[in-house]
C-alpha cells in the first residue's frame, strides 16, 4: 500500500508542478480540458461505477449549467456569481427531473432513456431562441474576474480545474466509503435484497442521479468559461457519447478512471487530427476494442500490469530476501 | 388552426409517423428477439439512405436505389452481429457500447465517403407530383401518400409473417423466451442473424423512403435513432402493435405542437414520454420485464 501512496504522491507533485516545466500548449490545451471533462466523465462514473446506472445524459447535464450561466449572465446581465449559482441550481434539478423519469428502469432501459432525454433537450436548444439562443446559442460568455485576474487564463485557469478535479474525485472517493455509497453499490449488486433491507431503492437512485448532475454542472461551468460560448452543439449526440467514450476508456468503474480516459480522448483529438482527418474513427475503435477486450477500460489493465509487476518483482525478491535472512 | 390547415397537419404527421414506423419497427424487431439496443440504428438509416442514394444515382433507377439500399444495410446488419455483438451475446449493456461504438466509426467514415452534402432522391413519376384532394380542395404531395401507404402494407405484412407463419411463431416465442425456445431445438443463433438482418435492413430501405421525403445529410442518423428510441420507449419495446400505435402518437404530437408553438414542440414530445413512462414504465403495449 505504502508503494501506492508514494506514487499518488509523485503524481500529485507532478501534477502541482506541471506549469512551471510543462509546454503551455500541454497546460491550456490538453490538460486543462482534460480535468473539466474528467470531471463530467466522473459524475458517470459515480453513477456507473457504484450505482450501476449508464447514463448518457452527463454532457446534457453540463450543458444546462452552462446555458444557465450564460442566461443569467449575458441575457439577463447579472453578475458572475448568481450565474454559477443558477448553473449548478438548473443542472441539479434537471438531474432531478431526469431521474424522476429514468428511475424505474434500469439497465440498457435506463441508457435509452437517458439519451433520448439528452437529445430532446438538445431539440429544444436547437428550436427555442428566448431563452437557449437557438441555433446559434449564447455568445460572449466570459469566466468570472477575481483581483483584475479572468478565470480563464492558462495558468490559473489550470490550477482552478486541476483543484476542482482533485476536490470531485476525492469527494467521489470518499463516497464509496459512506453509508450512502455503499447503498449505491449494494443497489448496483442486488436492488432486490436491498430494498428488503427496508431501503428506498428509488429515492437512492434519483439521489445519485441529482449528485451526479450537480458534478456535471461543476464541469459544464469550467467547460463554458473555456470555450466562451454554448450553443446546442455542445450538446449533441456525438458530445453526449463522447463523455460515455471517456468514461469507459478509462474504466467506467474507477473514479481516477474518468480523468484518464479524459487525457486519453484529449490527446487523441488533437493529435490524431494532424496526420488523419478520422480521428473519430481512432476514437471509436479504441473504444470498440476496449469495450470487446477490455471492459475494466485502461484503468483495468493498469491496475493489472501493476499487479502482474509486483508479483513477479516479489517472486523474484522474496528467494533473495529469505537468503538474506 | 383552419380546417384545411388542420387537416394537412394531419397529413403530415399520419405520414411522418409511416416514417417513424418504418424506422422504429428494425428496431423493435431486434430488440424484442435479440435484447439489443442498436445505437447504430440511425447510422444505418443514414448509410442506407447514401448508398441508395448513390446506386439511384449510378443507375437512374429510385427502385434499385433502395432495393440496394435494403441489401446493402441487411448484410451491414448481418456483420454487425455475427462478428461483434454474438460474441458478447446476452451482455446487454455491452451489446449497447459496442453498438454506440460501431456508430461513432460509422458516422466518421460515412463523412469521409458522402462528405457535408445534401443529397437529393427523384422517386418514380407515378408516386411523385401533387395530388388534389376532393371536397377539401387542398394539394398534397403524392410521394407522401405513398410512404403513408407502403408503412401500412410493410405494418400488415410484418403481422402475417408474425401472427400466420412458423417462422413468426418462433419469433414471438423467442420475444417472450428465448432459453425456451433455444430447448426445444431451435437454432436461436440463426435466428437471431436473421432478424438482425431484417431489422437493419428496414433501417437502410427506410434512409431511401426518408430520405426521398426531404433529403438526406450527415446528422438524419441522430434524428432517426431518437425518433426510433421514443416510438419505442412510448409504445413498448418489441411490440409490433406498440411501435405502430406509438409512431402515430408521436409523429401526430410533434407536428401539431410544431403547428401550433414552435418553440416549445421538443418538450411536448418529452412531456409524451414522460406521462407514458410515468403511468407505464414498459411502454403502452410492452409487458413488464
Amino acid at each position: 500500500m505504502r508503494k501506492t501512496r508514494l506514487l499518488a504522491a509523485l503524481l500529485l507533485f507532478l501534477l502541482l508542478t506541471f506549469p512551471l516545466w510543462g509546454s503551455a500548449y500541454f497546460v491550456g490545451r490538453i490538460f486543462t480540458p482534460a480535468l473539466f471533462f474528467g470531471i463530467i466523465a466522473l459524475s458517470l462514473s459515480l453513477l456507473a461505477g457504484y450505482g450501476g446506472m449508464v447514463s448518457l445524459a452527463q454532457m446534457t447535464l453540463a450543458g444546462l449549467a452552462g446555458y444557465g450561466y450564460g442566461y443569467l449572465t449575458i441575457t439577463l446581465g447579472q453578475p458572475w456569481w448568481i450565474g454559477i449559482l443558477a448553473g449548478l441550481a438548473v443542472a441539479t434539478l434537471a438531474a432531478l427531473v431526469f431521474g424522476l423519469i429514468a428511475v424505474r428502469s434500469t439497465g440498457i432501459y435506463f441508457l435509452m432513456i437517458t439519451v433520448a432525454l439528452g437529445m430532446v433537450v438538445y431539440a429544444l436548444a436547437n428550436q427555442n431562441r428566448s431563452i437557449f439562443g437557438g441555433h446559434t446559442g449564447i455568445l460572449g460568455i466570459r469566466a468570472p474576474e477575481l483581483f483584475g485576474h479572468s478565470l480563464v487564463e492558462r495558468t490559473i485557469f489550470y490550477y482552478l480545474c486541476l483543484a476542482i478535479g482533485l476536490t470531485t474525485y476525492g469527494f467521489v472517493r470518499y463516497l464509496a466509503g459512506t453509508p450512502f455509497g455503499l447503498a449505491l453499490q449494494a443497489l448496483r449488486d442486488d436492488p432486490r435484497r436491498l430494498s428488503t433491507l427496508g431501503y428506498n431503492v428509488a429515492l437512492h437512485r434519483v439521489a445519485a442521479f441529482t449528485l451526479s448532475g450537480f458534478l456535471a454542472g461543476i464541469g459544464g461551468l469550467l467547460l463554458v468559461w473555456y470555450n466562451g460560448a454554448i450553443s446546442p452543439t455542445t450538446i449533441d449526440l456525438t458530445r453526449l457519447i463522447n463523455i460515455l467514450v471517456i468514461a469507459v476508456i478509462g474504466g467506467l468503474a474507477y473514479a481516477e478512471g474518468a480523468f484518464l480516459g479524459a487525457l486519453v480522448f484529449v490527446l487523441v483529438t488533437n493529435f490524431a487530427s494532424s496526420f488523419t482527418q478520422r480521428f473519430n474513427t481512432v476514437i471509436g475503435l479504441t473504444f470498440l476494442a476496449i469495450v470487446l477486450f477490455s471492459p475494466e477500460g485502461l484503468s483495468g489493465i493498469a491496475l493489472r500490469l501493476w499487479s502482474l509487476l509486483r508479483r513477479t518483482l516479489l517472486a523474484r525478491l522474496a528467494p533473495s530476501r529469505h537468503t538474506g535472512l | 388552426m383552419s380546417w384545411p390547415q388542420f387537416v394537412t397537419v394531419t397529413l403530415n404527421g399520419l405520414t411522418l409517423a409511416a416514417l417513424y414506423f418504418i424506422v422504429a419497427i428494425g428496431f423493435t424487431l431486434i430488440f424484442g428477439v435479440l435484447r439489443v439496443v442498436n445505437l447504430a440504428h440511425g447510422s444505418l438509416y443514414l448509410f442506407g439512405g447514401y448508398f441508395g442514394w448513390s446506386v439511384a444515382d449510378r443507375t437512374g433507377s429510385w427502385v434499385l436505389g433502395a432495393v440496394a439500399a435494403l441489401f446493402v444495410t441487411s448484410l451491414a446488419g448481418l456483420l454487425l452481429q455475427l462478428g461483434l455483438l454474438r460474441r458478447i451475446h446476452g451482455q446487454e449493456l455491452r451489446e449497447a457500447l459496442v453498438t454506440i461504438g460501431v456508430s461513432i466509426v460509422a458516422a466518421d467514415l460515412m463523412l469521409a465517403r458522402w462528405g457535408g452534402f445534401t443529397y437529393d432522391f427523384s422517386p418514380p413519376e407515378v408516386i411523385t407530383g401533387g395530388l388534389r384532394i376532393p371536397l377539401l380542395d387542398i394539394g398534397y404531395p403524392r410521394y407522401r401518400l405513398f410512404v403513408l401507404a407502403f408503412a401500412i402494407a410493410l405494418g400488415l405484412i410484418l403481422w402475417f409473417v408474425l401472427a400466420r407463419t412458423r417462422l413468426g411463431i418462433t419469433v414471438r416465442a423467442a420475444i417472450d423466451d428465448r432459453d425456451m425456445v433455444a430447448a426445444v431445438g431451435i437454432d436461436v443463433q440463426r435466428l437471431f442473424a436473421l432478424m438482425f438482418a431484417v431489422g437493419a435492413g428496414l433501417a437502410g430501405l427506410a434512409g431511401v423512403i426518408g430520405g426521398s421525403v426531404l433529403s438526406i445529410s450527415s446528422g438524419e442518423d441522430a434524428r432517426y435513432l431518437l425518433a426510433s428510441l421514443i416510438v419505442v420507449i412510448v409504445g413498448g419495446m418489441g411490440s409490433l402493435p406498440g411501435t405502430a400505435v406509438a409512431a402515430v402518437l408521436v409523429a401526430l404530437v410533434e407536428q401539431y405542437s410544431l403547428a401550433l408553438f414552435p418553440t416549445y414542440a421538443a418538450i411536448v414530445s418529452f412531456l409524451l414520454m414522460v406521462v407514458v413512462l410515468a403511468l407505464r414504465p414498459q411502454g403502452l403495449f410492452g409487458r413488464p420485464a
